[in-house]
């Protein structure tokens, strides 16, 4: 019933003389029939100085975000810190090389962090057993990963809800959200004197479906003591 | 005061081990979630117990051989030895795989007593257990004397009625399977059964509420709960048709689902909720499976789904002759022993919840999937270098749970350590490079920890970089008393034109690339 009703308005919208009016019903309409489970709901939070890179300001959960550039490893870190402050667990697929003082600087919440250090060959079936138990998977890969692998744990990710982030080399499918750090500039060093306090980066991200709009953001990662920060309130 | 049910308890010891199919004489054990929870006879001679942690267990008995518990497979493997006792009386309750019940009153007076009854169900037992392993019974009032004389029984033990709470009186008070109360009642002194049932009821009714007071029932002889006058209205069971009848055990675990839902749902709306829920299918040609389940906290749907799929797979994949003709046509859940929902608190603060079991159950997997050493987790440990405070250790040799990573104030600052943001990389092999000054000499650090000109070039394996910032030398010399353990060193922070900052050290004269900031 509620359907039927929202195409006929929508119908003689076009050219109707209370233009407006019929607009506001039709959104009233829109709102009722709506599924009682949103969207916005299946997401994981992101850490307030990264909303803007995210369609809707959340990171929507069964996705895979790749991130690239000069600081992929500091964004990807940053991006798994909302979730994990929310008490989600975390995993380090390969990363063993990570900092781990600078993953916890970052946010990330290390009594909840698990760090796999499978074989190459060993790989997509160690992702595999973790999408589902754990929300947050950062993998930064050594070797190539194979399309029908990428396919298939893409497919899963849908599944059970879990995030990807893969740092650096280029998801074989193309990521759902892709964010690459294309300048960055540190602050706090100068030359024999000072010492590395934060860094002032240009994040451009594209991606797919609602990611796929450019966008761009300023912002400070790490900010002064490990978290992204605004440009902003800093300068 | 009315006597517990008398009761016929029959155990297979080391089940979990009897389904790995594996030989009982050497040395195996079953883990779960890191712990062993069955271990063989040949296993426990090494002294590997129940509860140990996976590498203790090792450390114990190198050659120890560990699998996974496979919980479908104990039951699908129990059902045929469930189903002798079918012809005794058609009420049989599966507590877990390798445990079951019945009521013994009624078989008795048939067969001709208890010890009659005991050796008719252990001869039948027997017979398919087919020296697996062992078949121990025991009778006695209430399901829990019951149990605990089968374990204790050689191969038979009959406890004559009302002597229940004088057997009970001299065991252990770890027995009630209840740690934070008996923890307790052990700083009070009380270590036995019986000691326990001598205090007051309604004392332990004030001081531990109902749950002490049905470990105190239990204690003293008596049945857990009060008995409870209602009993369940028969429309409390829900059943569903299966149309075309099903042949396929996921199908029909898929249709129990959806009613153990509707079961909850029913319970729920009452105020009540079950802890023994009767699973019945019938197939096309009218025959009929029914078993009954018990579960400590509340069955949920999946854990009646799980109940159902063992339920049927043992059926429909048994001998020959047990084996229904046709697909199965319906499927009812009856809930059997009900009791007032008090409902469970899930911890609120910290504690447990369900996304770190997730977690745990995760990290077990892949320990058996990839080896122990491949599944890390953070540990504290001192160091100068702040990036080197926290270092990866196997997750087995920890407790995931509940962990804390706050080192407290039990260490001291570290003088020399650079501040935050911390190296996002650590280089495993730190990359040798050479560090040039504008005339392209090496740079060197004098004794007083100068620089000996302002470096401008750093050459990363063979490609030139130019310098656009840095800091330091941050000299540190630790153990300089000790010639072998001695750590002499200069570290740089470094900026080079593309906007990628390192983290430089000197030893020994070469320079050496161990972290950067990604």
């Amino acid at each position: 019933m509620a359907h039927r009703h929202a195409r006929n308005l929508a119908v003689d919208t076009l050219d109707g003389p209370h233009q407006a009016v019929r607009r506001a019903q039709l959104e009233l309409v829109a709102d009722r029939v709506a599924p009682l489970a949103l969207a916005r709901e299946q997401t994981l939070p992101v850490h307030g100085a990264l909303t803007s890179l995210f369609p809707g300001g959340a990171l929507r959960r069964g996705v895979v975000v790749g991130v690239g550039g000069v600081g992929a490893t500091s964004l990807a870190l940053a991006v798994a810190a909302g979730p994990s402050a929310a008490g989600s667990w975390t995993a380090f697929v390969g990363g063993t090389d990570i900092g781990l003082a600078a993953a916890g600087e970052h946010g990330v919440v290390l009594e909840r962090l698990l760090v796999v250090d499978p074989e190459p060959s060993a790989w997509p079936s160690a992702v595999a057993a973790l999408i589902g138990a754990v929300d947050m998977i950062v993998i930064s890969p050594r070797h190539r990963l194979r399309e029908t692998d990428a396919r298939r744990i893409g497919s899963r990710l849908r599944e059970r809800g879990s995030v990807l982030v893969s740092i650096g080399s280029q998801w074989p499918v193309g990521a759902d959200v892709q964010l690459d750090v294309v300048e960055s500039r540190w602050c706090g060093i100068g030359i024999g004197h000072g010492v590395l306090q934060s860094r002032k980066v240009t994040i451009a991200g594209g991606g797919r479906g609602a990611a796929a709009q450019p966008r761009s953001l300023d912002v400070l990662l790490p900010g002064p003591g490990g978290a992204p920060h605004p440009v902003a309130t800093v300068d | 005061m009315i006597a517990p049910v008398r009761t016929l308890v029959a155990w297979c010891p080391d089940w979990p081990l009897v389904a790995t199919g594996v030989p009982l004489d050497e040395p195996s054990v079953v883990v779960f979630a890191n712990r062993v929870i069955a271990a063989s006879p040949g296993a426990r001679a090494h002294g590997v117990v129940r509860g140990l942690r996976r590498r203790m267990a090792q450390a114990r008995c190198p050659e120890l051989s560990i699998h996974d518990r496979d919980e479908a497979k104990e039951a699908r493997l129990f059902e045929p030895v469930v189903a002798v006792l079918d012809d005794i009386t058609p009420r049989v309750e599966v507590t877990r795989p390798g445990t079951c019940a019945l009521v013994s009153r009624g078989p008795s007076r048939y067969f001709g007593g208890d010890d009659a009854v005991a050796d008719l169900a252990r001869a039948r037992m027997a017979e398919v257990v087919g020296g697996r392993t062992d078949v121990r019974i025991g009778v006695a009032d209430g399901p829990f004397a019951a149990e605990l004389a089968a374990r204790g029984a050689a191969p038979i033990r009959v406890l004559p009625p009302g002597t229940t709470a004088e057997f009970l009186a001299p065991m252990n008070i770890d027995l009630l399977d209840r740690p934070d109360l008996t923890g307790v009642l052990r700083r009070l002194g009380i270590t036995t059964l019986g000691a326990f049932a001598q205090l007051p009821a309604n004392d332990v009714l004030a001081r531990f509420g109902r749950e002490g007071q049905g470990a105190h029932r239990l204690a003293s002889g008596l049945e857990e709960r009060l008995p409870d006058a209602r009993r369940p209205p028969a429309d409390w069971s829900v059943s569903a048709e299966i149309d075309p009848p099903a042949d396929r055990i996921d199908r029909v675990a898929f249709v129990a689902r959806s009613i153990a839902d509707e079961l909850h749902r029913r319970l729920g709306r009452d105020g009540v909720t079950c802890v023994r829920v009767g699973i019945r299918a019938e197939t096309e040609h009218g025959e009929e499976l029914i078993r009954f389940w018990r579960h400590e906290g509340m069955l949920s749907d999946a854990a009646v789904a799980d109940r159902v799929r063992w339920q049927l797979d043992g059926w429909l994949n048994g001998s020959a002759v047990t084996r229904p003709s046709g697909g199965i046509t319906s499927i009812a859940l009856v809930p059997d022993e009900l009791i007032a929902a008090t409902g469970r608190q899930l911890g609120f603060w910290g504690g447990e919840t369900e996304v770190d079991q997730r977690a745990m159950r995760v990290a077990a997997r892949l320990q058996g999937q990839l080896g122990t050493e491949t599944v890390l987790v953070p540990e504290f440990r001192g160091s100068r270098h702040a990036h080197e405070q926290l270092t990866l250790i196997p997750a087995v040799t920890v407790e995931l749970a509940g962990r804390s990573l706050d080192p407290g104030e039990e260490t001291a600052p570290w003088p020399g350590s650079l501040p935050a943001p911390s190296p996002t990389r650590l280089l495993l092999d730190p990359v040798v490079v050479e560090v040039l000054d504008e005339s392209g000499a090496v740079i060197e650090v004098t004794g007083r920890g100068l620089l000996s000109a302002p470096p401008a070039r750093l050459i990363v394996k063979g490609q030139r970089k130019v310098v656009s910032g840095w800091s330091g030398p941050w000299p540190i010399d630790e153990r300089w008393w000790d010639v072998e353990a001695q750590c002499r060193q200069a570290r740089l922070q470094l900026v080079t034109a593309d906007g990628r900052a390192l983290l430089v050290v000197l030893e020994a004269g070469v320079w050496r690339v161990t972290a950067r900031w990604d």
